[in-house]
Parts: C-alpha cells; structure tokens; sequence
C-alpha cells in the first residue's frame, strides 16, 4: 500500500510541474517592439496596422509583409508567414505572435480584432425596416 | 405579441412546477411515504409540458417569420430553407439553452420511469428537478421572447401620427399616439452556420450535455439513500448512454470543422471543443471506475466524485463559453450575455458543487471501507491508472482552456495557451491511456500470474512491434514520444482485438467494451497519421501555370461566381493518371463583414487532398488608397503631392440638382509630379441610376500610372465650414507583381489515413451501445433481484 502511495505521489508531481511548466511556457507573453527586440523570445505584440504604408504580398516566398504600429507607437515591419490574415483591412487591432529577426518582426501568426460580432445593433434593425 | 406574452408567462410556470416537484419529490423521499407523489409527478410533468409547449411556440414565430420578436428578427430570415430556418431555434444563446433544457425535460421523463423501478424516484427525481429548475431560471432571466422595440427602443418607437402605407407597425399607446415599427426582414442565420451540420451538431450536442445531469442526479440520490453499493449499476447505463451521445457531438462538430469550416483538422484545441471534451473524458473515467466497484467494491468515493464532476463540468463549460469572460482570445465570437447570466452560471456551479460534495463529506464517514486488495498487476489497478489518466487529461484542458481567466488574475492581460500546451501535455498521458487500455484488457481482476500474461502478450506486443516499424519505414521518422504513441495505440488495438474476439465467441453481447476500446485506438491512430505525418504547404497559384506541391501538380484554372457574395475557384489536381478538380471557395459576406473560406478535398482511401483557400489577389491591378483633404490641403501619394482645390458646382447644375434632372459635380485636384503641375478634374454624374463616379488617370514623368475617383462629397456649408473630398487612388503596379495573373493562394495538405478517424469513431458508438444494452439489462435483473426480496 504504501509503494502505491509513493508512486502514485511522484506521477501527480511529475504531472503536475509538467502541466505547469508547459502551461507558463506557451503563454507568449504580451510586449511591445522594444520588449522584444531586447529579449529575443517569442512574444506576441498588440497594435494596429499603419494603413498610409500599405501592405503587400510576396508571392513567390509566401510572406505577407506590412506596417504596425504597436501600442507605444513606435512602427515596425512585420513579415508574416502566409497570405493576409482573415478581415485583415476591417480590424481594429491586430495581435503578432513572433519574434525580432534583424530589425524585423517575423510573425508566425497574426490575430485580427474586429469590432463587428455577429450581434444585433440598431443600424441593422433600421436596414431590415 | 400576445402568443409571445403567453410563452414567457408559461416559462416561469415551468420553472415554478419543476421547482415544486423538487420540493414535493424531496417531501416524498423525506416522510418515506407515497402520499405526495402523486404531487411530484404531476408537477415535473408540468414543467415539461410547459416547457415543451414554449418550444413549440418559439418555432410556430420562427416558422412563420415573427420578426417583431427580438431572437427571430436577430436570427433568422425569409431566404432560408426549411432545415436552417428549423436550426436558427438554437442559433443564439437564448434558443440554445431552451433546446438544451427541453431535452433534459424529455430525458427527465425517461427517468422518471427508470427510477420508479429501480426504487429510486424520489431522490433521483428530487435532484433533478432542482437542477431543471435552476436551468430554466435563465430562460426566466433572458427571456427568448423580448419584442423588438423592447430591445432597440430609440430606434422604433415612435409618436405621433403613422404614415400612410406602413404595413410593419404595432400601437403601443393608443391615447397618447405612441407606436413602433418592425423589421419586415430578418437578419438572417450567420453564413458560418449556414450548413447541414448546423441542423445536426447541436442537437446530438445538446442532448449529450442534458444525459450528463443524470449521473450527477443519481450519484446525489445515492448518497440520500445512503446506497453507496447499487446506484453503480442504476447509473451506469445512463453514464455510457452520455459519454456515447455526447462523444458522437464531439467527432462531429470536429468534422464540422475539418470539411466546412476549413480549420485544417477536425481538432483544433479551441475552447467551444475543449468545453465538451472535459465533461467526456471525466464520464469516461468514471465508467471505468465503476466497473472496478462493481467487481471489487473499491473506489466507493471516486466514483461519486467523477460521477459529479462530469455534470459540474459541463456547467463549468457553460460558464466559459457562454459568460464572455474568454472574450478576445477565441475564433469563436462570444457574446456577451450580461450579468445576469454570468452570475445565475456561477452560482449554478456553485449550488450543484456544494450540493454534491456537501452531502459526499457528510456521509463520507459511514460508507464502507473496502480494503485494497489488488495487486500492481491486476485489472483493478490497470483501471484505476487509466481512469487516473483520463481525469489528468481533464484537469490540463480545464487549465488551459481556463488560460484567459488564470492570465488575467495573474498578469493583467489575458492570454490563451497555444495548441502545444496540449499537445505537450496530453501525449503521455496519451500514451499511458492506449497502453493501460490494452494491458487492462489482458489482465485478471485481484491478480494476474506473470505466465498467463506473458502468453496473452505475445501476439498484440509483436503486432504492435511490426505496426510501428512499419510506420517508421514507410512514413517517415518522428520525435519517440509520437513512436511510442504509435506503438501503444497499435497494441491496445491488436490486445483489443484479440480479447474482443474471445468475449464474441463466447457471448457477443459482451463485446461492447472491447469494441469501443478497438474504436479509441483506430481513431488515435489516426490522429497521428493525419496529423502528425501530414503535409502541408502554402501555394500561390498564378491563373494557368501549374505548380508542383507535395507531390501534386496543382493548377489554378479560375473562378466562378456561385451567387452575389460567394465565389469557387477551382484547382486542378493531377498525380500520374489522376485528375480531378478541387473547388474550395470564399464568399465575403456582407452581413458580417467579413470572409468565409470554405476547403475542398479529394478523399482517397488512404488520406485526403486538402485546399484550403487562403486569399485571392489580382495582381493586375495596383493597391488602392483612399484620401481625405480640405479644400486647399495637400496630400503625399507616392511620389506626388496632390492638393485639392475646389469644387466645380456650376449654377446650372445647382438647377439641375433641385429639379431632379442628371447634373455633374467635379472636384478639382492638382498633381505635381517633380516641378510638373497637371489638374485632375474628378467628376461625379447623377442620373436616373444614381451617382457614378468617373475616374481620371494620370501617368507620372516614369510612366507610373495612376488612376484617381470621387468617392464622396462633402460641401462646405454657406461657407461655414471648410469644404471635403474624399477621393481613392489606385497606385501604380509594383514592378515585381507587374504583368501577373491572377493568383489565388491556398494552404494545400495530405491527411494520411484520416479514414481511420471516421472509423474509429464508428467501431467506438457500436461499442457504446453494446455496453449500454448490456449494462441496462443488468440493471434490470438487479431490480428483478429486488422485487423478489
């Protein structure tokens, strides 16, 4: 009885600080350019895109490459792994998980935030009038 | 609006009946005499009836386009057909959770008579009437029937006199002139939802979550009883009738996503998914746990736990999913329900867990001790890790599903994990559970001898070996932790196989438990095949040119427009004689102003061709920008500075305006190119079919053409203010793109043996209901055994 005690404590414990280990690893934190530049880790940075630079498409590399501002307003380039996120122009603020490759923020994913959910307002009650 | 009136009236009679036969029901089980039931059990018929009545309302407005009340305005629309005009009852919150609680009625019913038979009415019935009540609180709280001017007061309601000709208009005061109209058009089922798999999903979803109220019920009853002995076998049945109702939701909702929703798998640790599987895999836990109390009589105090923890869980999920508190960090859009929601949810949890574990700590003294008499190698403990497992499993999805709320409190700033928290974390666990579900199978109850394993081992060991090398040579290498997942899936299917075989010979009736075993590890490994030896690439197909992808010649060869908003852009796919055409297609939707991708895949017998379509860019035209500028302000476009004069609104054209004739407005800009002035003169004509705005280019000094349009007006008013213009320019090609076609750009991937997904899911709902039948017809005998005594 007592073995099993003793072995069933060190599954839970081994199951336990890996859970929590994994759990605080894949939490990217949250940073602006300047945090991640210095730190070097994969981060995600918060900001809205800088419309007047334009985004554009590299075809042949498969990259999609614009301009953010993060919330510290200091502008950065994003290169971005894939074509252009989903509502990519209609988004309010987008999130960039990646991190600082030579100056540049290479994102492996890039969250849109957009203000429309699929909720009722009353500009759409008019419109069905 | 007096139906509607009527309906939300009858809610809260359910809600007070239901409530009145938890108390009538508990009065029964506390007097110990039948001099009250006759009370209870009209009044939980009642609450059903009243309750399904209500739902029958809900849909005769749904069918027949009641669009003054808020939830089938807000919902639904005329243009649906039949199915998805059904499906929009459970399309918003309010629906949803009066489908799901009409359900737990039903089943309700059925246990009514289950447990009248089994001598466990009063107590079972007591409790589940409580919890009934307490769900259709918040039906009583958020009631689906709000009228529309209800809801957007300001926008509808009117006084004074009504226009002639309204028709959608309802007086709400008739001495004081006060009236409000209604949308004549709905608002139309989100386009994401618009599919088969809307008619379907939720409802096997929902029932699943209402089934797992019952073993919670029973477990409760059995500690009022003071049963801690039988109520395994009452309950049982019902555990497994969850977990097989609740686990077809699962795989379809997972399938869902993988063929329309374009997600790329059918498993994509989101926390809608996540929510469900947590109250799964705790009932699969405790249908493990209880079968080592039948036998042994051991984990007397585990198994009421899970038992309670999977009804808790689905709660909990509930909580997550619908209270808004994940907010950002999901694709799924959460609506917010407001506090009153977001509390009766809390506190729901609240009272059941109090309930539950108050009463378990309370009689936790007098229940029986049964000593532990199994060994390491024994099915008891094999059983016992297994269940361990599965409920470890729960324990990191809840954590990271909960990611949001624990960042939030933690750091301020809510995060979710990404996927590879639970991959990371659940793979051992993975591969203990294959493992042990193919040991335990092999094992005896109290003890196994080392030589009767040994032989039984052999085959299903040596298969596996051979499974797994083979998947090594042919599939390619990958980290050992997957190898062994391989390995032990392989081994409980073959261990599996070969017991099942045994039990069938014998009594196929048996069979049951085997066979969902042989379905799990089918489906885990085709988890791995599909997932993790898959092949994916991000192609940009320029119009005509093939391209050479993952083996697949794939040519780009057009698009063709389905309707207004959707567009398919077929791909042709070519490997040595084959040749097919996919159509993946993206449909922006103007509703929700935002755009739908929907894949295409081939389905081979030994994997999927998947296109996924990403984006569509039409190089043959520059980017366009739109800019506003007071008269006189300037403007950087490129290498220009454009300056906006004036506008030419000519005295003639004012007359024209008022007398409704076709005039012209222009606006006049200046582009200076280097030391180069030209005018641009943008025009914008109103004729019979309304404004148009004509575009004017402008080649630069480099030969750059630019190509400038009107897009709005806005004229100073008496000179009070400064007039604006709005203008778009669409800038000259990027020499790199310059002369392109077309180019539509997917994410293209080979899904290995994904059939062995489907059918492992089917051999494990088989599974499912031999055991069902099986367990209920023992617990049939065990009441026969009773009536006897």
């Amino acid at each position: 009885m007592k073995t099993k005690i003793i072995v069933g404590g060190i599954v839970v414990a081994i199951g336990i600080i890996l859970g929590a280990v994994n759990f605080l690893e894949s939490n990217v934190e949250y940073m602006d350019f300047t945090g991640a530049e210095q730190s070097q880790k994969r981060v995600q940075v918060k900001g809205e895109w800088v419309q007047e630079k334009g985004a554009s498409f590299d075809a042949d590399n498969v990259k999609f490459i614009f301009f953010m501002k993060d919330d510290a307003n200091r502008v950065c380039k994003v290169v971005l792994d894939g074509a252009k996120p989903n509502n990519f122009e209609l988004a309010t603020s987008v999130v960039a998980k990646g991190k600082f490759v030579n100056g540049e923020f290479h994102a492996t994913e890039v969250l849109t935030k957009c203000p429309s959910k699929y909720e009722g307002t009353s500009e759409s009650v008019k419109k069905t009038l | 609006m007096v139906i509607g009136t009527i309906a939300a009236l009858i809610v809260k009679v359910a809600f007070c009946a239901a409530l009145a036969a938890a108390f009538f029901y508990y009065r029964v089980y506390r007097e110990e005499t039948s001099r009250l039931l006759v009370f209870a059990k009209a009044s939980y018929h009642l609450a059903t009836l009243s309750l399904l009545s209500t739902a029958a309302v809900f849909l005769y407005l749904i069918l027949t386009h009641q669009f003054q009340y808020t939830y089938v305005w807000s919902y639904s629309s005329r243009d649906l057909p039949l199915p998805l005009l059904i499906s929009t009852f459970y399309a918003g919150q309010e629906g949803s959770f009066m489908l799901w609680w009409a359900y737990t009625s039903v089943i309700g019913m059925f246990l009514m008579r289950y447990a009248s038979r089994k001598e466990y009415e009063p107590e079972v019935m007591s409790v589940y009437s409580l919890i009934l009540a307490f769900l259709l609180l918040m039906l009583v709280v958020k009631n689906p029937f709000a009228l529309i001017w209800e809801t957007y007061p300001d926008d509808l309601i009117q006084a004074g006199p009504i226009p002639g000709g309204l028709t959608n208009f309802v007086v709400l005061d008739a001495a004081r002139g006060v009236w409000a109209r209604f949308p004549a058009e709905g608002r139309g089922l989100n386009p994401l939802l618009r599919n088969y798999w809307m008619v379907i999903h939720p409802q096997v979803l929902f029932s699943g979550f209402s089934a797992m109220a019952v073993p919670y019920a029973l477990a409760v009853a059995g500690l009022l009883k003071r049963d801690y002995k039988s109520w395994i076998r009452v309950a049982t049945p019902w555990s497994v009738f969850g977990a097989m109702v609740l686990g077809t939701g699962i795989i379809l909702g997972g399938y869902w996503a993988y063929e329309t929703l374009g997600w790329g798998g059918f498993w994509g640790w989101d926390p809608v998914e996540n929510s469900s599987l947590i109250p799964w895999l705790l009932c699969v836990a405790s249908i493990h746990t209880a079968l080592t109390q039948r036998k042994s009589g051991a984990f007397v105090k585990t198994n009421f736990i899970l038992s309670m923890l999977a009804f808790i869980a689905v709660l909990y999920s509930t909580f997550l999913t619908r209270s808004g508190v994940l907010g950002d960090t999901s694709v799924h859009s959460f609506v917010d329900p407001g506090m009153w929601i977001y509390w009766l949810l809390l506190s729901c949890i609240a009272v059941f867990a109090v309930i539950g574990f108050g009463l378990l700590f309370a009689r936790m003294r007098e229940m029986p001790k049964i000593p532990v008499e199994h060994s390491f190698v024994s099915r008891e403990f094999a059983l016992f890790l297994g269940a361990f497992a599965l409920a470890f499993v729960a324990l990191f999805v809840v954590i990271g599903t909960s990611s949001p709320i624990i960042t939030s409190i933690l750091k301020g700033q809510a995060s979710a994990v990404e996927v590879s928290y639970y991959i990371k974390t659940n793979l051992p666990l993975g591969i203990a559970i294959t493992f042990l579900s193919g040991l335990g199978q092999l094992l005896w109850w109290r003890h196994s001898r080392t030589g009767s394993l040994m032989r039984k081992l052999l085959l299903p060991l040596v298969l596996s070996i051979g499974a797994t090398v083979a998947v090594f040579l042919f599939m390619g290498s990958e980290e050992l932790l997957i190898l062994l997942f391989t390995f032990c899936s392989a081994f409980s299917l073959f261990s599996n196989l070969q017991v099942g075989y045994g039990i069938f010979m014998g009594n196929p009736k048996f069979v049951g438990g085997s066979l969902a075993h042989v379905g799990v590890a089918i489906l885990c490994l085709g988890f791995i095949t599909s997932e993790r030896y898959d092949d994916k690439a991000t192609v940009a197909l320029e119009r005509g040119k093939p391209v050479e992808a993952l083996g697949y010649k794939l040519t780009y060869v057009g698009h063709a427009q389905i309707d207004n908003e959707r567009y398919a852009f077929n791909v042709e796919i070519r490997r040595g004689d084959v040749r097919r055409i996919v159509s993946p297609t993206m449909h922006f939707s103007s509703q929700t102003n935002s755009t739908l991708r929907h894949p295409d895949l081939i389905n081979f017998i030994n994997r999927d061709f998947y296109v996924s379509p990403v984006s569509i860019e039409s190089s043959s035209e520059g980017e366009q920008k739109s800019y506003t500028l007071e008269q006189g302000g300037k403007a950087e476009i490129a290498q220009l500075t454009v300056r906006f004069l004036g506008f030419d609104f000519s005295p003639e054209a004012r007359a024209a305006m008022l007398e409704g004739k076709d005039f012209v407005i222009s606006a006049n800009l200046e582009a200076v190119d280097g030391r180069k002035r030209t005018p641009l003169t943008l025009k914008m004509t109103n004729g019979t079919n309304g404004p148009q705005f004509i575009p004017e280019k402008f080649t630069a000094a480099g030969g750059e053409m630019f190509e400038f349009a009107l897009a709005r007006i806005m004229p100073g008013e008496n000179g009070q203010t400064t007039a604006k213009v709005e203008f778009t320019v669409r800038l000259p090609l990027d020499e790199k793109t310059q002369k392109r076609d077309e180019i539509l750009v997917v994410e293209a991937s080979v899904k290995p043996m994904i059939n062995l997904v489907w059918m492992g899911t089917v051999t494990l709902i088989v599974g499912f209901v031999l055991t069902i039948v099986r367990r209920a017809e023992e617990a049939r005998l065990q009441s026969d055994r009773w009536t006897r005594e």
